[in-house]
């Protein structure tokens, strides 16, 4: 018989109202001891930690999922990749495979997307803030160009001029489809008017003609009627403009904000009840194009889903450094990881699961990053058994914007693992050095 | 003019109709035969001559117009006066007065039996002549002519041929063999099947006759042995479809209408009244009535001109839309897998084996992890889907979800809802997740509409989706037999068929923009010019009509028809009338249109044997598809593009923004949509 191994004493408070058939919540255990068919240890010892690890099975096949949702309902649907949602170039690569164009918020994403080979008519260029200068390149390359103030109207009058062109644009407009908070930052007002006098401003001019309308009523929307008012409210402009301007919009574009399966803190249902599916959001969006339609043809529809598709695709592994007893007798881990690559942990709960089962009770922990810093903290109060150094955590989902906001903030920028669809992992991007951190450093 | 075409047609109609023929020109080489014995003849006319007055006098022009039986059983009842006395006076008026009963007797019937769908054939004309002949014992001024015109009209066959054609022609009262030769040839011109039947049934029933009484030769002399050729056709035929089943039941309802006609012989000649067609009556309804409340499959629910055409319908019908039982689509989107299906292992079992259970899988798992919680498991939280358009009945969401492994076994069903389809029938789906469905009592949805999350509620020990086809729209009603409408297997796009425990399916969702670019309006026109080689060699215009009876088709210039439907889930063509055409081209192109937007699935269709066969050919199967349906069926495979539908005989390309056809094209001809 094998020497059983010492395990510390702790006090824990039963709540037998939560007890199951798989036993209290002190003996149950979340596992994951692979990504698809990679094992979590292999990863940790070929690649380090911590990692960021991207599969591609289940981007595409989320990809899918969504554009069949829209396709199966609709005959011109095209989605377009949000590269603030996550623009490392192999991710972009393959939502350009699967049939996406670019949708950029500034110069450096737009340059990113022409970089990858897309070309300006596959781009979509949104932002309060488009500097001038790549506006007219923008212009010149014949990228969908999506209005968001007077300002640009003026900008793109003189590109015109300069030019001696007329330019196709789209704009941008806000609207109350009953969601708080209401995103009125962007864009043109639909009610107040704004949105028809900045059509009518355009035409006045006589540079620019309209051929889309957008719109992007928020983020992590769980409720798929918004879209169905938003897209009434569209398709309401889109006939006001084109019997008052005799304009053609060929296109409409809803933007983003579809949820993903994070579990937003504060609500305490799972994702699986609370989240809308993809065919809500679809039939919502379809269904009110097909009743608000006046004209002839229908328009092209562009979406520009960034966290419904990646978010739950990407990983972030991590390693126990440490641990020790707080005064207050909570047990509390140093992870090889914190907030500044877990920029979401504000507001989602993650779902974090140990490498294999551990011997023991659960008790209250607290997981802290290794930022020296009070505030970083992943996870307050999370039930695990006792964990030593080397345990490695899976922290998903964290493929939506983690990576792109991670800050370089006391430690080096980690690694990124893409396992392609063969299950073979790969590096598409390596971790940061001092000479990436002092490039430009003069 | 239109309206004394309809007259004639009307009087002729009834003559062919008592051979079950539904055609003015048979009707007037009956007329014609008849004349063999000008009394049958003059009386015959006179009844359908005194009925359509007796009929135009109470107003009721329209019944009579659209139903033959209630003159063809008044020209019995004539023809049936003028076969046993002379043309007199007393004889006209005792027609007149038998026209008006028989019509009315006919009318009361035919409302009486319709309540159970039965027919009322010519039992108005067995039981008005049996009061004629009753009464005409009194009536000493008639002139009986039964003695002398027994036998006036034959030629020299043999006992066994004449027997057959003696009794063909007692049909029309004429028991010559050289009436029945000509109406035997007249039938076999229009339906082979009924000639057949009519040999069939006649020599069976003589066959059980004569071993019955121990005579062949008096079986061969009985005045009544039409009988049997009446039933055998009514039966396999007729009434009941051409198949191999009702032909066992033809020859077992001739050997009861041996039996009847013997019996009521006896009863009836001690009142020296003839025994007619009431055997037949009796036997063909009584099989018909306990077939048609039983739901029996090989009905003839649309009886056509003849057998052969209500053959080549139903089986076209079921071919290309499925046996008669109710049809719904799947109620999810994306690719499941059946967990149990009809006559399950588990729980679908006796009155509730017609229903299916539903999961997702990914690399042969329903779920990730151990599968210890619901949100483990794929289809967890799933979109259901409406299977069917109709009213939201009953909903019930507050039973919690199971832990995985736990049941309910309290609230079997779980969390569901009940949709009354608009065909009638009742759709139930279970095991919904809690505070998930999102529509109320008495909410129309349509095919597709989102309804639902799929959960584990109820009997469920882990996320599933229930779906049964109910008669009630009570939770727990008995199940009733179904099939999906459309589904996607492999590659293929598969119609109104069932499927089996672990089948990998794909559920199709619509794209409304299909449906409606083929909403043709009345009137709507396409223009074509017609390319042969490349060169420019005609123009076609095909327009958007209907007929009388509500149904839609194109026309092209030389009146051609092609009939197609819209029914919101597809569009497809039917029928064609008329001659080679382009528009018959575009049938055997496109019979067909899913309203999916998926390219790379094919999909077989069946194509009607007239449509691709010559006429000869199409004779041949459609009489040898009796014994084998299969002989019947004309598959085709169905590429589906975007925007088009690619055959081996050639493709048709889709308008993108408009309605209608933009090409046609097959072997070296070219149809392009000018407007």
């Amino acid at each position: 018989m094998s020497k059983q191994k010492y395990e510390i004493p702790t006090i824990n408070k039963i709540d037998f109202a939560m007890a199951s058939k798989y036993g209290s919540p002190v003996k149950s255990q979340k596992i994951r001891t692979e990504i698809d068919g990679v094992k979590i240890s292999e990863l940790t010892e070929k690649f380090g930690s911590p990692i960021f690890v991207f599969s591609q099975k289940q981007i595409e096949e989320k990809y899918h999922t969504l554009h069949n949702a829209f396709s199966s309902r609709y005959p011109d649907v095209t989605f377009g990749w949000s590269y603030k949602t996550n623009y490392l170039n192999e991710i972009c690569k393959i939502y350009h495979d699967l049939g996406s164009v670019a949708e950029v918020v500034s110069e450096f994403e737009y340059q990113k997307a022409r970089a990858l080979g897309v070309e300006g008519k596959d781009i979509i260029f949104n932002g309060p803030y488009k500097p001038k200068a790549d506006l007219k390149i923008a212009v010149e390359e014949g990228a969908k160009i999506h209005v968001d103030n007077l300002f640009e109207i003026n900008d793109l009058e003189e590109i015109a001029e300069e030019l001696g062109i007329k330019i196709p644009v789209a704009i941008r407009i806000n609207m109350d489809t009953g969601i708080y908070p209401q995103w009125s930052r962007f864009g043109f007002n639909f009610e107040n008017g704004d949105a028809l006098d900045a059509v009518e401003r355009m035409y006045a001019g006589g540079k620019l003609y309209l051929t889309g309308i957008h719109s992007h009523i928020g983020t992590f929307m769980l409720d798929a009627n918004a879209y169905r008012l938003a897209t009434m409210k569209i398709m309401q402009l889109k006939e006001r403009v084109e019997r008052k301007f005799n304009a053609e919009i060929a296109y409409i574009d809803l933007g983003g904000g579809f949820a993903s399966k994070s579990n937003l803190k504060g609500i305490y249902q799972s994702a699986e009840v609370v989240v809308p599916t993809a065919d809500d959001y679809a039939e919502a969006i379809t269904n009110a194009i097909y009743e608000f339609n006046k004209s002839e043809n229908l328009p092209k529809l562009y979406l520009e889903t960034g966290r419904h598709l990646i978010d739950e695709a990407g990983y972030l592994l991590t390693s126990v450094w440490g641990h020790k007893r707080f005064p207050d007798g909570k047990k509390g881990y140093i992870l090889d990881a914190g907030v500044n690559l877990l920029y979401t942990s504000t507001w989602y709960n993650f779902n974090i699961e140990l490498d294999k089962r551990y011997e023991g009770d659960n008790e209250a922990s607290m997981l802290n990053g290794p930022l020296c810093m009070n505030i970083d903290i992943i996870e307050e109060n999370l039930m695990l058994p006792p964990l030593d150094r080397g345990s490695v955590l899976t922290i998903s989902p964290v493929g939506a914007y983690n990576y792109t906001q991670a800050m370089q903030f006391i430690r080096y920028k980690p690694a990124v693992v893409l396992i392609d669809k063969e299950g073979t992992p790969r590096v598409i991007k390596e971790v940061d050095d001092l000479a990436t951190i002092n490039y430009k450093e003069v | 003019m239109d309206r004394y075409n309809n007259l004639l047609f009307n009087i002729l109609k009834p003559y062919s109709a008592i051979l079950f023929l539904n055609n003015k020109f048979a009707g007037l080489v009956m007329l014609c035969i008849t004349f063999l014995n000008p009394s049958v003849a003059l009386s015959g006319i006179a009844a359908v001559v005194f009925t359509i007055l007796f009929a135009e006098f109470l107003k009721l022009q329209e019944i009579y117009l659209s139903q033959g039986f209630y003159i063809y059983n008044s020209l019995l009842v004539g023809m049936g006066i003028g076969y046993i006395f002379h043309p007199s006076l007393i004889s006209i008026a005792l027609i007149a007065i038998s026209s008006a009963f028989t019509f009315m007797f006919s009318f009361m019937l035919n409302r009486l039996f319709s309540v159970y769908k039965i027919p009322i054939l010519s039992l108005p004309f067995s039981i008005v002549t049996m009061f004629l002949y009753l009464a005409s014992l009194k009536y000493s001024g008639l002139l009986s002519t039964l003695v002398n015109n027994a036998t006036s009209f034959d030629i020299e066959i043999p006992l066994l041929l004449s027997g057959f054609f003696k009794s063909f022609g007692m049909i029309f009262f004429l028991p010559s063999n050289i009436a029945g030769i000509l109406i035997f040839l007249l039938v076999l011109y229009h339906s082979r099947h009924i000639a057949i039947m009519a040999v069939v049934g006649y020599y069976f029933g003589i066959l059980v006759h004569s071993y019955l009484i121990g005579s062949f030769d008096i079986a061969l002399h009985d005045a009544y042995a039409f009988n049997y050729i009446l039933v055998a056709i009514a039966l396999c035929g007729i009434f009941l479809l051409p198949t191999i089943r009702n032909f066992i039941l033809a020859l077992i309802g001739v050997a009861i209408s041996v039996v009847l006609t013997d019996a009521i012989a006896i009863l009836f000649n001690y009142y020296a009244i003839p025994v007619f067609t009431i055997p037949f009556n009796l036997t063909v309804i009584v099989f018909i009535f306990i077939l048609s409340i039983t739901y029996y499959k090989e009905f003839n629910l649309h009886i056509k001109s003849t057998p052969e055409e209500s053959l080549s319908s139903y089986l076209s019908e079921i071919f290309r839309f499925g046996e008669l039982y109710a049809k719904v689509s799947l109620p999810f989107s994306g690719e499941w897998v059946v967990y149990q299906g009809e006559d399950g292992e588990w729980t679908h079992k006796g009155k509730y084996r017609y229903a299916y259970d539903f999961v997702q899988k990914k690399d042969e798992k329903n779920y990730q992890n151990e599968g210890l919680y619901a949100q483990d498991y794929y289809c967890f939280g799933a979109s259901v889907l409406a299977p069917v358009s109709g009213y939201v009945v009953d909903i019930r969401q507050d039973l919690v979800d199971n832990i995985i492994g736990e049941v309910d076994r309290v609230n079997n069903w779980g969390n569901y809802i009940i949709i009354k389809s608009d065909l009638g029938f009742f759709v139930e789906i279970s095991h919904l997740m809690q505070y998930s469905i999102g529509v109320n009592i008495g909410d129309y949805v349509k095919v597709n509409a989102v309804i639902a999350k799929c959960g584990n509620s109820g009997y469920s020990p882990e996320p599933h989706i229930h779906i049964q086809v109910q008669d009630i729209g009570v939770i727990g009603g008995f199940t009733r037999e179904f099939a999906f409408s459309e589904y996607i297997q492999g590659n293929e796009l598969i119609f109104n068929s069932k499927l089996a425990k672990d089948d990998l399916v794909s559920a199709v969702v619509h794209d409304r923009s299909i449906s409606s670019r083929l909403l043709f309006i009345l009137d709507d026109q396409f223009l074509y010019d017609i390319y042969k080689d490349n060169e420019k060699i005609a123009t076609e215009k095909f327009i958007v009509k209907m007929n009388s009876y509500g149904e839609f088709y194109f026309q092209d210039k030389s009146s051609n028809k092609l009939y197609f439907y819209n029914d919101l889930q597809q569009f497809y063509f039917y029928k064609y009338e008329g001659k080679e055409s382009y528009l018959k081209n575009l049938f055997i192109l496109l019979p067909r249109i899913p309203f999916i937007n998926k390219a790379g699935v094919f999909y077989v269709d069946y194509l009607p044997a007239y449509l691709v066969k010559s006429k000869l050919e199409t004779m041949f199967i459609e009489l040898f598809s009796i014994f084998n349906k299969n002989l019947y069926k004309v598959s085709k495979r169905y590429y589906l593009k975007k925007k088009s539908v690619v055959s081996h005989e050639g493709e048709v390309h889709f308008e993108v923004q408009k309605k209608g056809f933009k090409l046609i094209k097959y072997n070296n001809i070219e149809l392009r949509r000018v407007s």
